[in-house]
């Protein structure tokens, strides 16, 4: 991963610099100049040849994706702000804010608050050419909010929630108020087999290898792209 | 949704893996991308100058001519390209619509071969980028009134359906030009104009004495005799205005307008006197009266072009001249005031308050020399020469910036329109109309403040008069 060089300045030299600014009277102009210097920081991802290796997509699959992802985040980096807001396009009847922050947690395996190609084309091909027990790790990861390996009824409230705001309020038939509560209560029941009160990673992936329906939708990835 | 994130579906469609294990029933099969190929690069040929892009990226506006098949039938077989026979400048705007999502106008380009080209592409000028939208439209609008202008002036020289008695009088007031009988009452009335100004002008010239008594002015001398030509003067003038308002189609809006306020200002100073000349104490306001018979003079500028262009630019330039009068008066109460604390110590002082000490500022402020009074302690007059000559110097230099960029720049732009507007078509009645109310009133304000300045002059010379 390499990083193009970041020009910075100390702080007695920016106070320098405001001073001068502030004396000759020429505030605004240099001072748009001195935000757009510091956010030009791009990155570059590894050669096509890694991204190979590293995930089961084609060169030509790779290319495609790169100069879609190229295309809306110039400096090759993605943060949550750019990521709502593209996710949000694609939803623009609903309030999918949420549930984009949760995919963007998802995806920033790393946790360092952006996700760079190597994150995105690495979650893609999880969720599109992995088995199926990778995806519903995939799942699994999502839905456990603070990463502590265990679902509790509290994250998939907020899980609920936000799907159900992405929904919008146009639905048919219309959404009640104590529908994502059920909602949970039903998916509480259907996985959580020591009836603890939390889901662990070996009921999620047992109860889901039951569920015929899950199993078919899980299929559905194999066309995407 | 966005031409580029279009890009992003697959992204968005991997993200209902979120969704699927809470969801009650199967999720339904994604639409099956119909006519799924790889994507290939394809040659645009404008006029020979080759554009390669990808086919989707085309085909992000299936609405217009690029990314629908109609482009198709511009398909050169044998060279396998695509050959339009267009303009390649304004192409390469175009295809940059298609990349980025933004279409932008081009300053150098002019704006109905711009328009020609968006309209054969299929495109609609109202998605033209906030960045370049402001220009666009202003361009549209000074090409649309050109075009107006061109159109109403070859209109004008073709045969004019035959008109009314009031029409015909109207047009040969605005236009002189029209018959013989226009042109005559034009030269009358600019004759009687200049006799009524030389006459203003003679009354006063010190004309020869009367044995035993001090010499008196022309006016006074042969008083029957410019009476009557101020009379004939003024039965001319009021003539005239009513014939106008009979003529002029909007009544109201003719009275409004900036002339026929001219002109009445011009003759009401005759009817007051003619019915006030009894009253002995109203006479000395009756003098102050006669000086608004210098409004006359303004009637030239029916005659006049120039006049009528000066009286544009000031409009078009009232915001900056609005702007010199504030600063100066600003600087006039600054210094004033410096002024009068300066020589506030001595008692011979002249500046007894800081209002008396705004004469001094103004007069040398506008450089026209302080010899008129004299500051009396040194502090005062060093201070004083120093202020007022920087205040000079800034006022000078300030006023001639303004006047050469603010005024070159608006009077330039707005003049040139204007010049080749009165001169396409000087039989235009809104010509006659447009000067609102508002620039009326703040021309009167400069002449009054003229006046103002005169009487002040005056009094002046009377006070120093009175010391000696």
């Amino acid at each position: 991963m390499n990083r193009c060089p970041r020009r910075f300045r100390s702080p007695l030299g920016q106070a320098a610099r405001s001073l001068y600014q502030l004396v000759t009277g020429s505030l605004s102009p240099d001072s748009v100049e001195d935000e757009f210097e510091l956010s030009t920081v791009c990155h570059r991802p590894e050669g096509l040849e890694q991204l190979q290796e590293q995930t089961k997509f084609t060169r030509k699959e790779l290319q495609v994706l790169y100069r879609g992802f190229k295309n809306e985040c110039p400096s090759g980096i993605v943060n949550e702000e750019n990521f709502k807001q593209i996710y949000s396009q694609f939803f623009p009847q609903g309030d999918s804010s949420t549930y984009a922050t949760f995919l963007f947690n998802a995806f920033d395996t790393n946790h360092d608050g952006s996700v760079s190609f190597e994150d995105f084309v690495a979650g893609l091909s999880v969720i599109l050419r992995g088995t199926t027990d990778d995806r519903l790790n995939w799942a699994f990861n999502l839905y456990d909010l603070n990463k502590d390996g265990c679902i509790t009824k509290e994250e998939m409230l907020d899980i609920m929630k936000s799907i159900y705001d992405m929904m919008g309020k146009y639905t048919y038939p219309a959404l009640r108020e104590e529908a994502p509560r059920e909602h949970v209560e039903s998916f509480f029941q259907k996985m959580d087999r020591n009836k603890d009160g939390v889901v662990t990673i070996e009921e999620f992936i047992e109860s889901c290898q039951k569920d015929e329906n899950i199993m078919r939708s899980m299929q559905l990835f194999d066309n995407v792209i | 949704m966005a031409a580029g994130v279009a890009a992003w579906l697959p992204f968005a469609r991997a993200a209902a893996i979120g969704w699927m294990p809470v969801a009650n029933c199967p999720m339904p099969l994604a639409p099956a991308d119909k006519n799924k190929r790889q994507d290939e690069l394809i040659v645009l040929n404008v006029s020979g100058r080759r554009f390669q892009t990808w086919r989707t990226t085309l085909e992000r506006y299936p609405d217009t001519l690029l990314g629908s098949t109609e482009k198709e039938f511009f398909f050169n077989e044998d060279t396998k390209e695509y050959f339009f026979d267009r303009d390649p400048e304004v192409f390469r705007c175009v295809l940059n619509f298609y990349r980025t999502g933004k279409l932008h106008y081009p300053r150098y380009e002019c704006i109905s071969a711009y328009d020609d080209e968006l309209a054969f592409y299929g495109i609609l000028p109202e998605i033209i980028g906030d960045c370049c939208y402001e220009e666009y439209k202003d361009r549209k609008r000074e090409n649309a009134e050109r075009l107006m202008d061109d159109n109403d002036s070859e209109n004008n020289q073709e045969s004019m359906p035959s008109l009314s008695f009031r029409q015909t009088m109207w047009r040969a007031f605005e236009n002189p030009h029209t018959s013989t009988l226009a042109l005559v009452f034009y030269y009358v009335t600019g004759f009687f104009i200049a006799v009524s100004v030389i006459t203003n002008v003679v009354e006063t010239v010190p004309c020869g004495t009367v044995p035993g008594s001090k010499e008196l002015p022309c006016g006074e001398r042969y008083s029957v005799a410019f009476f009557c030509l101020d009379t004939a003067c003024v039965m001319i003038f009021t003539v005239e205005y009513l014939l106008r308002l009979f003529a002029a189609p909007s009544r109201y809006r003719f009275i409004r307008s900036v002339m026929s306020i001219i002109d009445v200002v011009a003759i009401m100073p005759y009817y007051i006197g003619l019915v006030m000349t009894n009253n002995e104490d109203v006479s000395g306001a009756f003098v102050t009266l006669r000086v608004f018979r210098v409004f006359r003079i303004f009637k030239f500028s029916r005659h006049s072009q120039g006049l009528r262009i000066l009286g544009y630019t000031l409009k078009s330039c009232a915001s900056e001249l609005g702007f010199l009068l504030f600063s100066l008066t600003m600087a006039i109460i600054i210094f004033a005031t410096v002024m009068f604390y300066a020589e506030k110590g001595s008692s011979a002082s002249k500046f007894t308050s800081i209002p008396a000490s705004f004469w001094y500022t103004i007069v040398t402020m506008t450089t026209l020399g302080h010899a008129f009074c004299v500051c009396v302690c040194g502090e005062g007059e060093v201070s004083g020469d120093a202020a007022c000559s920087y205040a000079s110097c800034a006022c000078k230099g300030c006023l001639e910036e303004k006047n050469s960029v603010a005024g070159r720049r608006k009077s330039v732009r707005s003049s040139a329109s204007v010049v080749r507007r009165v001169q396409i078509s000087i039989n235009r009645r809104h010509l006659e109309h447009s000067l609102g109310i508002l620039p009326a009133f703040l021309l009167c304000c400069v002449f009054a403040g003229c006046l103002l300045f005169c009487l002040t002059f005056l009094l002046c010379c009377h006070r120093c008069s009175r010391v000696q």
